[in-house]
């Protein structure tokens, strides 16, 4: 067992875990963010997507012992008390979410790309999220979702 | 692989003393990407590691610098960092464009160059291009430092000539002098079935119509990462034109067979890997498409 510290949706957490757990199972089981989700465990799927200093990664694929001091958010971090991210609010908008389950994870690859590039075209955001799969939608709607919430945070910034 | 130790050593001695320290479960950490997707799917390679050393927080593994004509690479830099990297985009096109194909953002913003090549599956996309760029590595042990030619270090899939208290740390990649033209080919995803998965690097550089130097490397239709050496002496100094670009394709589609010795899935490969061959030949020397 380790006493790990690091920095969880903008807060100092400190937890007693084992270093070879993985960060998915961390954050589901020991901190009840249920909103990561598992698909395919080794890197394929992108539904266990979080965000680790700022960066999108597969929680599936780093262990609690690698952590010592990094900042992961993950969707819960999002919204504003019950005020939804705008790219929460046109995912619904565009019906970019069916089953949901891919969606936390596109959502937060969406987010880490707009943080670094705020106005992508179709091609980077479709580079952005390549590592996510849906098996529902088809992608267009995700995409239309994606443009929408750029041109408004960009026409907000003005 | 719950209970596996991981320590985070800041320095390159701190983590040379952990390997050295005479526990043979112990094992390097990087990206991970191929370490725990490894242990979860119970690969044997994996299997008996009760601890591991965790290389991404040491200084010395890290950044990309370039003097002299070389551009060194920390061993432990993600494909990120590589691809977003102003000196290898302009000067190291082919490896930027391979680091770019490498599975996905999520992937890329993990998985480590020296953790691909010291893994070295066969369809490592670094290997073909680092081979082509004629890269030597530096590994260093508490004895002292040993620089190889990567062509050196890779032994057989999945086996290199690291020993166990060793660390790579960085990868020399010298910079093409002259005028090479050339491309990094890819076909086919990782998982996919290996009959249909295809890598090339290839450079050319003409001097008045002749082929002054070429360098071949091939991925994932030879076992390993492999250079063709012999093709490229025998066809430098020859007429660039179509006619040998056409017998150069033809010549490696023959040592593709001869290093894999013939697999069922050759029937099908050679015309592709030739047909591949020339049409980077082609746009090399001639720019365009054909
Ligand atoms: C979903 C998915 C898609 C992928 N797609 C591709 C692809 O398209 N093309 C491709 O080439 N690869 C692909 N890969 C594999 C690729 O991610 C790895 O080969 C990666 O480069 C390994 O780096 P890492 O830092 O994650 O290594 P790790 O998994 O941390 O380590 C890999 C091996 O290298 C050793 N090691 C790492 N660093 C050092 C060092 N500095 N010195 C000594 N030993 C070291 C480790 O001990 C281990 O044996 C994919 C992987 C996944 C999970
Ligand atoms: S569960 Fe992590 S990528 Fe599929
Ligand atoms: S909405 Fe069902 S997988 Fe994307």
């Amino acid at each position: 067992m380790i006493n790990l510290k690091f920095k969880l949706n903008g807060e100092k957490v400190s937890v007693k875990t084992e270093a070879g757990v993985r960060l998915i199972d961390l954050l589901r089981n020991n901190f009840g963010l249920t909103g990561t989700k598992e698909g395919c465990g080794v890197g394929e799927c992108g539904a266990c997507t979080v965000l680790m200093n700022k960066k999108a990664v597969n929680s599936c694929l780093v262990l609690a012992g690698q952590l010592a001091g990094a900042s992961i958010e993950t969707i819960e971090s999002l919204a504003e008390g019950e005020m939804l991210h705008p790219l929460q609010r046109n995912f619904l908008e565009h019906g970019a979410v069916q089953c949901g389950y891919c969606t936390p994870g596109m959502i937060l690859s969406a987010y880490a790309l707009l943080d670094e590039n705020p106005s992508p075209d179709e091609e980077e955001i479709k580079e952005a999220i390549a590592g996510n799969l849906c098996r529902c939608t088809g992608y267009k709607q995700i995409m239309d979702s994606i443009k929408a919430t750029a041109d408004e945070l960009n026409s907000k910034n003005k | 692989m719950n209970n596996i130790e991981i320590t985070i050593p800041k320095t390159l001695q701190e983590a040379l003393e952990l390997i050295s320290g005479g526990n043979e479960g112990i094992g390097i950490i990087a990206g991970g990407t191929d370490v725990v997707a490894g242990m979860r799917q119970g690969s044997n390679r994996f299997g008996g590691i009760n601890q591991l050393v965790d290389v991404n927080h040491i200084k010395e593994m890290k950044g990309i610098t370039g003097a002299g004509g070389i551009v060194t690479i920390g061993a432990a830099e993600t494909f990120s960092g590589i691809i977003s990297n102003k000196i290898i985009r302009k000067e190291l096109p082919l490896l930027a464009k391979a680091c770019g194909t490498i599975g996905s953002v999520q992937i890329r913003n993990r998985a480590t160059i020296a953790g691909n090549f010291v893994n070295n599956a066969p369809c490592a996309d670094t290997v073909p291009v680092l081979l082509a760029y004629d890269s030597t590595i530096e590994i260093k042990s508490l004895a002292g430092k040993r620089e190889l030619p990567l062509a050196e270090f890779l032994k057989a899939p999945y086996r290199t000539q690291l020993n166990s208290d060793e660390i790579v740390t960085s990868i020399k990649v010298p910079l093409p002098k002259g005028d090479f033209k050339g491309d990094f080919y890819k076909l086919g995803r990782r998982r996919a079935v290996a009959i249909s998965r295809i890598t090339l690097a290839l450079l050319i550089e003409i001097k008045e119509s002749r082929i002054n130097r070429l360098r071949i490397a091939s991925g994932a239709v030879t076992p390993i990462g492999t250079r063709f050496n012999g093709i490229e002496k025998e066809f430098e100094g020859k007429t660039a034109d179509e006619k040998t670009l056409k017998a150069i394709a033809s010549r490696l589609g023959e040592r593709v067979i001869e290093v894999t010795g013939l697999r069922w899935s050759s029937e099908y490969k050679l015309p592709v890997v030739q047909q591949i061959c020339y049409q980077m030949l082609y746009s090399a020397v001639y720019g365009g498409g054909k």
